[in-house]
């Protein structure tokens, strides 16, 4: 159904550039058109002078929208016009396909409509602004169609027989989840740019869109990887569809690779999409390429306010402290432990000492309002624990350890724990901490230089706890489990003087637990 | 002259015909319609147009205690709507709103700004991205559909719900910015805190009132368009389709 090309002709228009053939559209490595802008048939459709490009392809309303040429109507008959996805509204970047109301071959009249697409909570009828028949449908069901993408080629006005080729043809697709199919005949248009073959591509079209396969982008990069044409793929998915084993398979039984199972194996398995805070794993194609990691859930917060931390002017005070005694009070914890699914560590211990001496201390369990010159000590100690999950950086706050026994620190620490790790941790729980603990020695390191989580004004980073040799009075030496320990405070309200008290204060209770049993209630 | 809304009033009305009705209503009318269902009839979960059921429910449970689930032909996400649920359904000719575009994010607004009218020294209302809450607390969901020169914005409230009825959906892998990492008790409020669904009712059709000149018609009236030979988009998923579902799921 594809009006012959004529090749005794090259045309080339003011919006139009010839491409080079293209036998596929699914790789990002692709080279990207010349210009993009000339993917767009007509500059009615040149989003970036206006925000909202009509949906509704009524040339009355053009004008509101300040389009400077009508170039659409002005077309010589015979023309293929690249239809994208116009602007849909402000912030509005790509739609789903939901279904075409026309197929190729169809003839339509202007406004009538093409498409569905949605995007978020809509579902947009889309008309045509030409009439016309329509000569490539460039996706299917399922797909997301960047703004500005064409959607479908349009051939205006079939009646007379075009002495132009067809003009831009690169679908510029993004990296997207590989559930996205592509219909192989659609690439098939990229292979028109060449006009002086026109006619060998003509049937070599013809071919290709008998043989419309379909498959992922993964898929077929691998394919072309191998040297295979997909088309000569039999699949066995769904509808037909070719997938990794078909092209594999095929593979091997052109004796091109060894063992599929080798090479099934070595891949990485997608990770599935989770819910909501999930880093979205990008689909994988080879070590050395980029990949684009969207940021979510944790990991966008953490952008945010690690940003307004990075305002606010932190001095950083380090000290070590001698944990021998708390080595030993974890021990002790452990070996008379009446309950079986509790388990001592150090923090507890530490957080409980912490709020001890912030009874001392308040200033640092306090928050600045800068607009009004005021600071807050706060009443009640809720101490935050940073935590290191698979969805990012979260800091959830124990409420009123002042209040807290160790061992019901030790339960409540749990049990954010877990809910952290499954991403299940509530607003409150992540909300109204007046101190936060950074236990970075969890993993390594010596000691780190933590940034506020504001609108506290202190944050403790503590090292790992290092056993190391040292000198007792008599110059003997003398093993001593270390940790290093970083106060970070913000240095308009609190000074050098409070933080270093405050300090000798905590690791006089943490090297002397004894302490606290003075201040039993 | 205000232009007319066609305002029809049910009460348990069954989801799907009320689905069916807004259907036949936005692509065969040319009139501005406004529907209000006071409650629907038994549980029944509604997924948007481009919904997969392994992805938004719980297939198991579903099919085990027979609720029905129902494809929508407007966008968005899923609900479980029952006898507390309200919907608003405003079905309008682009014209008739001219000060609204026809896009999503502009009718959304103008939508937030007549329940704006509607809870007006009642409730902390707003729209909050493509929510209505009550502080941060989301009590109606929203769904559009825009064609060449109509558009359906409907609305599900949550006059009232059941808590276990929500363990039918899973969590969305979509989520609003707002709600943060919060589970569904903690994110989701109810209307009947607030007020009675009777003043509900009124003060919408008022606020309805304020740019319409409305109307009230029959189910049974001949303006209401007919459903022969329209071939309805929204319809109700085969237990084959929930089966194949639970297969995906386990």
């Amino acid at each position: 159904m594809l009006t012959r090309i004529s090749h005794r002709k090259l045309w080339t228009s003011a919006r139009r550039v010839l491409r080079p053939s293209l036998c596929r559209t699914s790789s990002a490595r692709l080279p990207s058109p010349l210009s993009h802008s000339h993917t767009f048939s007509s500059s009615a459709f040149a989003l970036r002078s206006t925000t909202y490009a009509y949906f509704d392809f009524n040339f009355l309303h053009w004008k509101r929208h300040c389009f400077s040429t009508q170039p659409a109507l002005e077309l010589p008959a015979g023309k293929i016009v690249d239809v994208p996805l116009a602007q849909t509204g402000e912030g509005i970047a790509e739609c789903e396909l939901l279904k075409w109301h026309v197929q190729e071959g169809d003839y339509i009249e202007d406004f009538q409509p093409l498409c569905e697409v949605q995007s978020d909570k809509a579902t947009i009828e889309i008309t045509s602004r030409y009439k016309g028949k329509v000569a490539h449908v460039l996706h299917v069901p399922g797909d997301i169609v960047k703004v500005g993408e064409t959607l479908l080629k349009i051939l205006v006005d079939e009646t007379a027989f075009p002495s132009a080729t067809v003009g831009d043809s690169e679908i510029t697709k993004s990296l997207h989840s590989d559930q996205v199919l592509v219909n192989e005949s659609a690439s098939a248009i990229a292979a028109l740019g060449n006009s002086n073959n026109a006619e060998l591509l003509d049937s070599d079209l013809e071919k290709r869109k008998r043989a419309a396969v379909l498959s992922t982008p993964a898929v077929r990069s691998l394919a072309k990887q191998h040297g295979i044409d997909i088309n000569e793929v039999c699949g066995t998915g769904k509808d037909g569809r070719v997938l990794k084993e078909d092209v594999l398979n095929f593979a091997a039984k052109k004796g091109i690779i060894v063992s599929v199972s080798a090479v099934l194996d070595a891949d990485n398995v997608e990770k599935p999409r989770g819910a909501e805070g999930y880093t979205v794993t990008p689909e994988y194609k080879s070590p050395s390429e980029d990949r684009i990691l969207p940021l979510r859930g944790y990991q966008r917060a953490m952008v945010k306010s690690m940003s307004l931390a990075a305002k606010v002017p932190h001095f950083h005070y380090v000290d070590e402290i001698n944990c021998n005694a708390l080595v030993e009070l974890k021990t002790a914890f452990q070996k008379n432990n009446p309950y079986p699914d509790v388990k001592h560590t150090f923090l507890p211990i530490l957080v409980k000492s912490l709020s001890m001496a912030l009874t001392k201390y308040p200033a640092l369990n306090s928050c600045f309002k800068e607009d009004s010159m005021e600071v807050i000590l706060k009443g009640s100690h809720n101490i935050g624990v940073a935590m290191a999950t698979p969805n990012g950086l979260v800091v959830p706050n124990i409420k009123n350890v002042q209040s807290l026994s160790i061992l019901e620190i030790t339960k409540e620490l749990a049990r954010l724990q877990q809910l952290a790790s499954e991403n299940k941790l509530t607003s409150e729980d992540i909300s109204g901490g007046t101190i936060t603990l950074s236990n970075i020695g969890a993993i390594g390191g010596k000691f780190g230089s933590p940034l506020l989580n504001l609108p506290e004004v202190s944050i403790i980073a503590i090292g790992r706890i290092q056993k190391i040799p040292q000198f007792d009075g008599n110059g003997n030496v003398y093993p001593v489990s270390l940790m290093t320990v970083n106060v970070g405070a913000d240095h308009r309200v609190l000074d050098g003087a409070t933080v270093s008290r405050f300090c000798n204060e905590w690791k006089q209770l943490i090297e002397n637990p004894e302490l606290l049993m003075l201040h039993l209630k | 002259m205000a232009p007319l809304m066609n305002l029809v009033r049910l009460r348990g009305f069954p989801i799907l015909q009320q689905l069916h009705l807004e259907e036949r209503m936005l692509r065969t009318s040319s009139s501005n319609w406004c529907i209000i269902n006071d409650g629907t009839t038994s549980p029944t979960v509604v997924m948007g147009l481009s919904g997969k059921v392994p992805e938004l429910v719980e297939a198991k449970s579903v099919l085990r205690d027979h609720i029905p689930v129902i494809r929508r032909f407007t966008g968005g996400g899923t609900v479980i709507v029952d006898q507390g649920t309200i919907f608003v359904t405003l079905i309008c000719n682009k014209d008739d709103v001219s000060d609204v575009q026809p896009f999503p994010r502009p009718i959304m607004s103008w939508s937030g700004q007549l329940y704006d009218q509607v809870f007006k020294g009642l409730a902390d209302f707003h729209l909050r991205e493509n929510d209505y809450v009550f502080g941060d607390r989301k009590f109606g969901g929203n769904a559009q559909s825009i064609t060449k020169h109509r558009w359906v914005h409907h609305t599900s409230f949550l006059w009232d719900y059941e808590v276990k009825n929500m363990s039918y959906l899973k969590l969305p892998a979509k989520a609003p910015k707002y709600r943060l990492t919060r589970d569904h008790t903690d994110f989701v409020c109810s209307m009947k805190e607030y007020l009675p669904r009777s003043e509900f009712v009124e003060r919408t059709i008022k606020a309805i009132g304020a740019q319409f000149s409305v109307k009230s018609i029959n189910l049974e009236s001949t303006e209401i368009p007919s459903s022969s030979q329209f071939v309805h988009t929204t319809r109700l998923l085969t237990e084959q389709e929930l089966l194949d579902a639970c297969t995906i799921q386990t």
